[in-house]
Order: C-alpha cells, then structure tokens, then sequence
C-alpha cells in the first residue's frame, strides 16, 4: 500500500462502504405457508351426512372432485359453490389453501 | 332457390361449433387454475408501501436517510413459494438479503424494505428479485447524498 502511494500508482481509494447495520423486512398480502404443505385429509366417506365440514383445497382441486369426494357425486359442486360465495367468484378457480365450507349432505 | 338451400346448413354447422364451444365451460371442467405457474410481474421501488403493499410514493432515486422499499408483484399460485430480495452496492458489497415465503392464491404483492439509521452512501443500487431461487427481475437505483 505504502510502495503505492510513494510510485503514485493508486490515489486514495474510496473507504469500503459499512452495511453492517442495514435493517431489512418483508410483509405481504400472500398467505404463508401452512408449515406442512395441506394435505387432504382422508375424507369423509362418501354419503356422510350431517354437519357442515371445512376442507382444505390442496393444487389439483376442483369443486367437482371435492363434491364428487364428498358426495359421491361431481355434479354437487354447485352445492359447495352456494356455501362459499363469498370466497369463489368463479367456480373454476379455487386455489390451494383456501378453507371451503362443505354443507352436509341433507337428506342422504 | 337454390341459394336458399345452402344457406340453412352453414348456419346448422355454425350453431353446431357454438354449442359445442358452450359446453365446454362450466365448473365441471376439471382443469385446476391454481397450477397456474407463479410468477413475478413486476417489481417497483419506492419510499413508502401502503396497505396493499404497493408503492405509494414511487422512485428510483433516493436520499441517504430514505427507507427503500420494493414492491415485487406475483401472478399464480402455489402452495409455497419463496420470494428473496438481495440488495447490492455498486462495488458489488451485498447489503442485504431477506426472504419471505408465500403461498400466493392468484394476485399478491410483497414488499421488502432496507434501512440504515446512519444514512445510506451515495452510489448505485442494485436489487435483484429471485423467485424459488430464479432471478426474477432486476432494479437499479441510485442514492444521492441528501
């Protein structure tokens, strides 16, 4: 470094910059994970009837696997579409996390 | 005469197209759109995030004493993903890095903020997004002495 300076190689080089004391964060408006990715539970057998039930929707789901699944029959989506309104707009898109109302199937 | 023939059947085959075309929707299909591939739209810097987490007072060229934030926005879902922002001077000095794991349900924004309570020097940023450990997006911005 001396030997430098005396040569007039290098000029006074600029002092390396301190981060040392950056603080930092993060937020967001996704939901977190979920420590174990949701798995489906092993499901009701098909024809339970009774009490509503919540059912974690993992990717892969549709309304009419969850009703076929549920009921025993696909075409029931429509049932768990009513139950959920205010979180599906549109029946074909429902995403992984999401807690889905399952109306008891009355009168099975 | 015989025009008024032909003209019943092209209409037959068009109405055939549209009603099947119809019967193609509906919540019996069972594509899945929540396997839509996560992915960064956009990232945007600024000087303050609302509650959205979008930028409220955008720019790219900030004051020592500013707190940077970056507004990364994700289209997709995905049952977890992990977004990391890595924040680097000019001389290439890493001055941050911070992760932040989600699980994007269609249309999400996160936000990542640095700070430096005895001002940042004067230089070129950059932050570079990566999404599952893929660069994403790039920023560059600057910092002038205030």
């Amino acid at each position: 470094m001396g030997i430098f300076d005396k040569l007039g190689g290098k000029k006074e080089e600029k002092p390396r910059a301190d981060f040392s004391n950056v603080q930092s964060g993060s937020s967001t408006t996704a939901p977190e994970p979920s420590a174990p990715a949701p798995t489906p539970d092993p499901g009701p057998p098909v024809g339970t009837s009774g009490q509503d039930q919540t059912y974690t929707v993992v990717a892969g789901d549709s309304l009419s696997k969850i009703a076929k699944r549920y009921y025993g029959d696909a075409n029931q989506w429509r049932r768990i579409h009513e139950a959920n309104r205010d979180q599906i707009t549109n029946p074909d898109l429902i995403h992984p996390g999401q807690r889905l109302k399952i109306p008891g199937s009355e009168g099975a | 005469m015989q025009h008024s023939r032909r003209i019943p059947v092209s209409v037959c085959l068009a109405l055939l197209m549209m009603s099947a075309a119809c019967n193609r929707g509906g919540a019996d299909n069972t594509g899945t759109p929540s396997n839509t591939a996560l992915r960064v739209t956009d990232v945007t810097l600024g000087r303050a995030v609302g509650g959205d987490k979008a930028i409220t007072d955008r720019t790219e060229t900030f004051r020592a004493n500013d707190t940077i934030y970056a507004s990364v926005a994700t289209e997709g879902a995905a049952s977890s993903a992990t977004l990391r922002a890595r924040w680097t001077f000019e001389d290439g000095q890493v001055v941050d890095e911070s992760t932040q794991k989600i699980a994007p349900n269609n249309r999400e924004r996160t936000e990542f903020h640095i700070s430096k309570p005895n001002g940042w020097p004067a230089g070129k940023y950059k932050l570079e997004v990566f999404l599952d450990e893929r660069s994403a997006e790039t920023k560059n911005f600057d910092v002038r002495a205030n």
